[in-house]
């Protein structure tokens, strides 16, 4: 009898209590994840580097010492070591972005790319892959520096929108957002169909989906020092973020400026969206799954999501793009398709479940 | 600490909803806004905890005008319960109750052990100390508004703010929740909409009507039944009630749907 009532609060305590670990637990085994993960990362691919190797190699970059004579050194400092580190910190931005947009328009289901910063971004980096070196050249841009100004002028477009009439209302800056990114995605859409080049066509197609095919160490110092300010202008506001999800009336009720601090998430969400896109493209999902699964972690408080969501995203992006580039046995694949096919069916799931709750 | 309403005015979009609204709930009490749908009670609770700015007028909390105040530190004079009751988002009890310490706390910072015991005080006081850990959106309507009044009374506030509270709630849990605000003993402003329960409830009551104040005094003196034909249309007696002696409204709900309704005196 009593095994029974015991069996029963436990299964009551699964069924309506909020089950977390501990914040700490779970940045040290997520800190471990990520390790494992990146040196996964530089060793596997089409040739395999021996972790010994692996190493050597890194010691000999980071001691900035010539690179012993073949190609591992290469591989393993010049290809694969930059790749890994900014998916990770690719995976740690996007983790992060999810995490404000959804407190910033109060819905746990809601995607970044849903402020339509990322179809700006990618109008202009499609514009400079088929406007060509020529054209991007004489104005001194490159597919980076494309794709964050169009991250800024839609960015631009959508505040406008979304001031208009006062206030910042999340419903208000999510159409304007949804409506403003399909506009542009249909000139990029537009711009890729007139490229006669099949190279320039997939190339932009490629970067379209998401792609860190493109890494160098020269690309990595700008996300990671956006990724950081990002991180810590939010852990700044994480009680503030925690109030505004009751409501707004609520957190105005515990003295927070809720449209100034709209305001702030909007533009460092943007920002970082667009520094990301710039570098990666629009890898879609890892913003949406990743505080959604680190919610179930360690729960709401962002206090401790933030930071977690950040290191899980890491460690996520990192193992699908190590997926992306091995899954196939001489194809790589743009590490957006990878996204997209575990994250759709995930997020379904997560529809379902939530269904099912009273 | 008291709190005072003096000639506030609020526009929204425009349009003046209030005006010239003074009200009262001196050290201790707790004063009532009762008026019909759209009267205006939620816009003038609404500018008390800073949700609206007013137009005109002033809000006095102990004789400072909170307008003087930050956001934050008018938010550790005065807590709000507002009418938003949910959330999408899976916290836990504690978690909400604990954002009622957000006044107090500076960016990076994190939970000391007075925090601490401020929170489980305020989860204990409303009998809810057991469910901690539960996730709130799993909670009954009625745990939950006790909940929302323990984050309101971590914020250790000098007046408190209520909305509707009772809204939803079953007959139980509405006396449950306004019996455990009359314990607290603190300076309340709350609106509500079920005039028998403002007349136990409350030591003052203020009318509202058209978003103008009509009537302001103790329920006996407020509750009559003319007031109720002209403010709210409806025909009821005012008697004592059998257990406790207070006003006692006794609705007639017989009384033909007509534009004038005459009082019964």
């Amino acid at each position: 009898m009593t095994a029974l009532t015991t069996a029963g609060e436990a299964e009551e305590e699964r069924e309506r209590g909020v089950r977390t670990v501990g914040a700490g637990w779970a940045g040290a085994a997520l800190g471990v994840a990520l390790l494992v993960a990146l040196t996964a990362s530089v060793c596997l691919g089409s040739t395999s580097v021996p972790l010994g190797e692996v190493w050597s190699a890194v010691a000999r970059g980071i001691s900035g010492r010539e690179p012993a004579p073949g190609t591992q050194d290469l591989i393993v400092w010049q290809l694969r070591m930059p790749r890994a580190l900014l998916a990770a910190v690719v995976g740690a931005g996007l983790g992060l972005v999810g995490t404000a947009v959804q407190a910033l328009v109060r819905n746990p289901l809601a995607d970044p790319y849903l402020l339509g910063i990322s179809s700006g971004a990618s109008l202009g980096a499609v514009s400079a892959i088929v406007l060509g070196a020529s054209a991007g050249g004489a104005l001194g841009l490159g597919l980076s520096s494309a794709a964050f100004a169009g991250a800024l002028a839609s960015f631009t477009l959508v505040w406008t929108f979304a001031r208009r009439g006062g206030g910042f209302r999340p419903l208000r800056l999510v159409l304007a957002g949804v409506g403003i990114g399909q506009f542009l995605s249909g000139f990029t859409h537009y711009l890729v169909l007139q490229t006669g080049n099949e190279q320039q066509t997939h190339g932009a197609l490629f970067w379209l989906m998401g792609s860190l095919g493109g890494a160098q160490w020269s690309t990595l110092a700008l996300p990671t020092a956006a990724t950081l300010l990002a991180t810590a202008v939010l852990l700044a506001r994480a009680r503030p973020l925690n109030a505004m999800l009751m409501g707004d009336e609520t957190a105005a009720g515990l003295g927070v400026d809720v449209t100034r601090l709209r305001r702030e998430l909007f533009v460092v969400t943007s920002l970082l969206t667009g520094v990301l896109v710039s570098v990666s493209g629009a890898i879609g999902f890892v913003g949406l799954m990743v505080p959604h699964a680190c919610r179930m972690l360690v729960g709401g408080d962002h206090r401790r999501l933030l930071p977690v969501s950040a290191l899980f995203g890491a460690v996520l992006l990192t193992v699908v793009d190590l997926v992306a580039r091995t899954a196939l046995p001489d194809q790589e694949l743009p590490v957006g398709v990878v996204t997209s096919l575990i994250g759709a069916p995930a997020l379904l799931y997560l529809l379902d479940r939530r269904l099912e709750r009273p | 600490m008291r709190i005072a309403i003096e000639g506030l005015e609020v526009r929204l979009s425009g349009r003046t909803v209030v005006s010239g609204v003074d009200l009262l709930a001196e050290d201790g009490e707790i004063a009532g806004l009762v008026g019909p749908n759209g009267s205006g009670k939620s816009t003038v609770l609404r500018t008390v905890y800073r949700h609206l700015a007013p137009h005109a007028g002033r809000v006095l909390v102990g004789g400072t005008d909170i307008r003087r105040l930050t956001p934050v530190e008018s938010a550790r004079q005065v807590a709000a319960l507002p009418q938003e009751r949910g959330t999408d988002f899976e916290l836990s009890v504690r978690e909400v109750v604990a954002m009622g310490r957000t006044p107090y706390k500076r960016a990076f910072a994190g939970e000391d052990a007075a925090d601490r015991d401020t929170v489980a005080g305020a989860l204990a006081r409303v009998g809810m100390a057991h469910a901690a850990r539960r996730r709130f959106s799993a909670l009954s309507g009625g745990e939950r508004q006790r909940v929302l009044l323990a984050r309101a009374l971590a914020q250790d506030p000098k007046v408190l703010v209520l909305d509707e509270p009772t809204n939803h709630l079953d007959v139980r849990h509405q006396v449950e929740l306004l019996a455990l605000l009359r314990e607290q003993r603190r300076t309340t402003l709350i609106a509500l909409h079920d005039l028998n329960a403002a007349a136990s409830v409350c030591d003052r009551l203020h009318v509202l009507h058209e978003g103008a104040v009509v009537a302001s005094g103790a329920p006996r003196e407020v509750l009559t039944p003319e007031l109720l034909a002209e403010v709210f249309g409806v025909r009821a007696a005012v008697v004592e009630h059998p257990l406790t002696g207070d006003p006692l409204i006794a609705f007639d709900h017989r009384a033909p749907a007509s534009s004038e309704v005459v009082a019964v005196s």
